[in-house]
């Protein structure tokens, strides 16, 4: 008697659970694993993206055309070369802006956030005040970031038109953009971090660079995975800067991954190519995020 | 038990709202004989007129029980709008296109030909542009209200104070007289000619400077084959981009410009631009507003056309109306004038322009002139996006220094693997 109401008691309960997950459950499965799986198959066939119902399997060959592609190939170095300047700059700039701002007084939280703002406002308009910014020089008109450097005697650049310059200069507005957003993660990081072990540290004569290396930094770690796979897979997500601030290119050195889909998609109408692409983008982020996940738990044991 | 009977309530009510999720994105409501219209979304006093042709649809077919909804979408929406609408199968009866995407849809059958509505007589009533931008293989399938005009606007006071005659609206500058002219401008100190470089829509590229290419007798693309590599890149095209980069390499033109309306504030003496421009141009200068052909690098006329066109889907159901609908918005009385009255764009109809006194005078005549006797549409092929992104990407490199062989070469031969694929 007293098992048989136990587990009358418990089924519910399990239905219960499911019940509640089953908003969630449902919107996931709508929005993104039925999508993700309509690209997959899409993958593998011909689709148009004016009449995707009349597709027609092509095996594996939108993966080798893809591979082959010199357009395809250029968009995935100049996102993972964005990921490379992306990531470690903006993972260390954010964790010494939160260290800096991580103090109780007032005003410190207004400097917070100023330097959250940039997250919050839009990118089109950063496009524009960071495009103008970078202006060129032409006779007496330049941007303001030109205006500096020909300032201490270095000369004028050509930013967001120089092939070589055009990927770091946006870079560059990347980080400052993006960096609040870490900023706060690793202030949260912080700001559970144990006062006594850093006081205890700081009696046994630990000077600031040994509390970090031997304090600060242990009890961040998690705070730290968080923030580079964080960073990673939202700086291989890079659209709008570069299509809206150089179109991609010059010599097509600002062309993202996400671009080349984009363009594939709604400008070729080749919606199998695309979704092959998409596959392909999905399985680059998820090994990397696998890759960093590995490292990091080798670093703890 | 009690648990359970929520649990299914539970299920049911967000089962339903799954479902009913999935039907909202699905379905459309059938609407017995309203006539479904999608356009793009322009000025908001296009909008307007555009809304109140729709009305005198409306009135004017009150008795026969036609009724006309219109939907505008954001011009850079509009495309993947329609290629949502086609894959969920809820197309309109009838919608505007940009006239070079025209192709696209043709070739993905989501057209119906018009021929059989318009009899030649009134065809013959159009621009020359217009039929051609509406004409694919021998039949027509979109009819347009308006059509687009290229000029060189200058200012007489500012080329008059620096020494320099002006173009002849007859005959063109050649490249080598504009250059000289650009020459004596930049050494009055006047910044010569604005081209605007800052525009972020690939169209601009392609639309303002395919001209220069043509007037070398050179092409985008072979017009019977569709062969993009060997055309784009040929050796016509390359000295004609070369002789373009001038006005760049020399500082000419600003290639990174801030200012969207420099001619327009007298910081240049010159503007390539088009006929949206002319109001504000006339208003600004007035008496000294000229306007001429854009200058020539070849022996070659011919000038820069294309529009927004009407068109009918072929999943229509009720062809009949839709034609009915087609016929209103482009003629004279009901569709052209008023829509040309509120965007500022050429007429499509001979029979329109008597509406229009301005047409006898500059820049006005010139746009007519233009169109009626060397227009010319842009390239009519399927793959027109992939064909305008890398030509449009390749005239920006070019501008910025890059070498034209090398840059049309590229461009030419990933235009032509998009249309191999």
């Amino acid at each position: 008697m007293k098992n048989v109401r136990v587990t009358a008691k418990r089924l519910p309960e399990t239905w219960t659970a499911w019940g509640f997950l089953a908003p969630a459950l449902v919107l996931l499965g709508l929005f993104v694993l039925w999508p993700t799986l309509r690209a997959l198959f899409w993958s593998f066939t011909d689709a148009d993206l004016l009449r995707p119902q009349q597709d027609q399997s092509r095996g594996m060959a939108n993966y080798s055309v893809l591979l082959n592609d010199p357009r395809f190939r250029q968009a995935f170095f100049n996102t993972a070369l964005f990921a490379l300047m992306v990531v470690p700059v903006q993972t260390v700039f954010s964790f010494f802006l939160a260290l800096w701002v991580n103090r109780p007084e007032p005003y410190w939280r207004w400097l917070r956030t100023v330097f959250f703002v940039p997250v919050v406002v839009s990118l089109p308009v950063l496009a524009i005040l960071w495009t103008l910014l970078y202006q060129p020089v032409r006779g007496e008109e330049m941007g303001l970031i030109n205006a500096l450097i020909t300032g201490i005697g270095l000369p004028g650049q050509r930013w967001l038109r120089d092939p070589t310059l055009a990927l770091p200069a946006l870079a560059f507005m990347s980080v400052w953009q993006g960096a609040g957003f870490q900023m706060l993660i690793f202030l949260a990081g912080l700001q559970n971090l144990n006062a006594e072990t850093l006081e205890a540290a700081r009696i046994d004569g630990a000077g600031p660079l040994q509390r970090l290396r031997y304090v600060i930094l242990p009890s961040m770690k998690n705070s730290i995975i968080f923030v580079v796979t964080a960073t990673l897979i939202l700086s291989f997500r890079l659209f709008a800067q570069p299509y809206l601030m150089t179109g991609g290119g010059p010599d097509g050195r600002t062309r993202s991954l996400i671009q080349f889909i984009y363009e594939t998609t709604f400008q070729d109408r080749n919606l199998g190519l695309a979704s092959a692409g998409v596959i392909l983008f999905l399985f680059i982020v998820a090994f990397l995020t696998l890759m960093q996940r590995l490292a990091g738990k080798e670093e703890k044991s | 038990m009690k648990i359970s009977q929520q649990f299914r309530l539970f299920l049911t009510v967000f089962g339903l709202l799954g479902f009913g999720i999935f039907l909202s994105g699905c379905g459309s409501a059938e609407s017995g004989e309203t006539l479904r219209v999608w356009a793009h979304q322009g000025q908001e006093a296009e909008n307007q007129a555009m809304r109140e042709i729709v009305a005198s649809f409306n009135e004017a077919h009150a008795i026969a029980g036609i009724r006309a909804e219109i939907e505008f979408f954001p011009d850079h929406q509009y495309s993947e709008r329609i290629a949502a609408g086609a894959a969920a199968g809820d197309l309109p009866d009838i919608m505007d296109l940009d006239g070079p995407t025209l192709a696209r849809y043709v070739d993905a059958g989501l057209l119906a030909p018009l021929d059989d509505d318009f009899s030649e007589a009134e065809l013959a009533d159009f621009l020359p542009t217009i039929i051609a931008q509406g004409t694919i293989d021998d039949r027509l399938y979109a009819l347009g209200a308006f059509d687009s005009a290229l000029v060189l606007y200058y200012d007489r006071e500012i080329l008059a104070a620096a020494g320099v005659t002006p173009p002849n609206e007859d005959r063109p500058w050649t490249w080598d007289e504009f250059l000289a002219a650009c020459a004596t401008l930049k050494e009055a100190g006047v910044d010569p000619v604005s081209l605007h470089m800052d525009e972020s829509a690939d169209e601009w590229y392609t639309y303002a400077f395919s001209p220069v290419i043509w007037s070398a007798g050179g092409s985008l693309m072979d017009p019977d084959t569709g062969r993009i590599e060997g055309v784009l890149n040929a050796p016509e095209n390359i000295e004609a981009l070369r002789q373009w980069q001038q006005l760049f390499a020399l500082d000419y033109a600003d290639n990174s410009p801030v200012e969207p309306n420099p001619f327009g504030l007298g910081k240049t003496a010159m503007d390539w631009s088009g006929h949206w421009m002319a109001r504000s141009h006339l208003e600004a200068k007035r008496e000294a507003l000229g306007a001429a052909p854009l200058p020539v690098v070849g022996e070659h006329r011919a000038a820069a056309s294309g529009s927004w066109a009407w068109a009918m889907l072929s999943t229509s159901d009720r062809p009949d109306v839709a034609a009915k609908f087609l016929r209103w918005v482009v003629s004279t009385e009901n569709g052209i004038v008023p829509i040309v009255r509120a965007n500022g764009a050429v007429p499509a109809r001979r029979s329109a322009f008597e509406a229009f006194p301005e047409y006898e005078e500059i820049p006005y005549r010139l746009f007519k002139r233009q169109l009626t006797e060397h227009g010319r549409p842009r390239p009519q092929t399927p793959h027109y996006p992939a064909l305008t992104r890398n030509f449009a990407e390749a005239l920006r490199d070019i501008a910025n220094g890059a070498d034209p062989a090398e840059t049309l070469t590229r461009a030419a031969t990933q235009a032509q693997a998009v249309a191999d694929r």
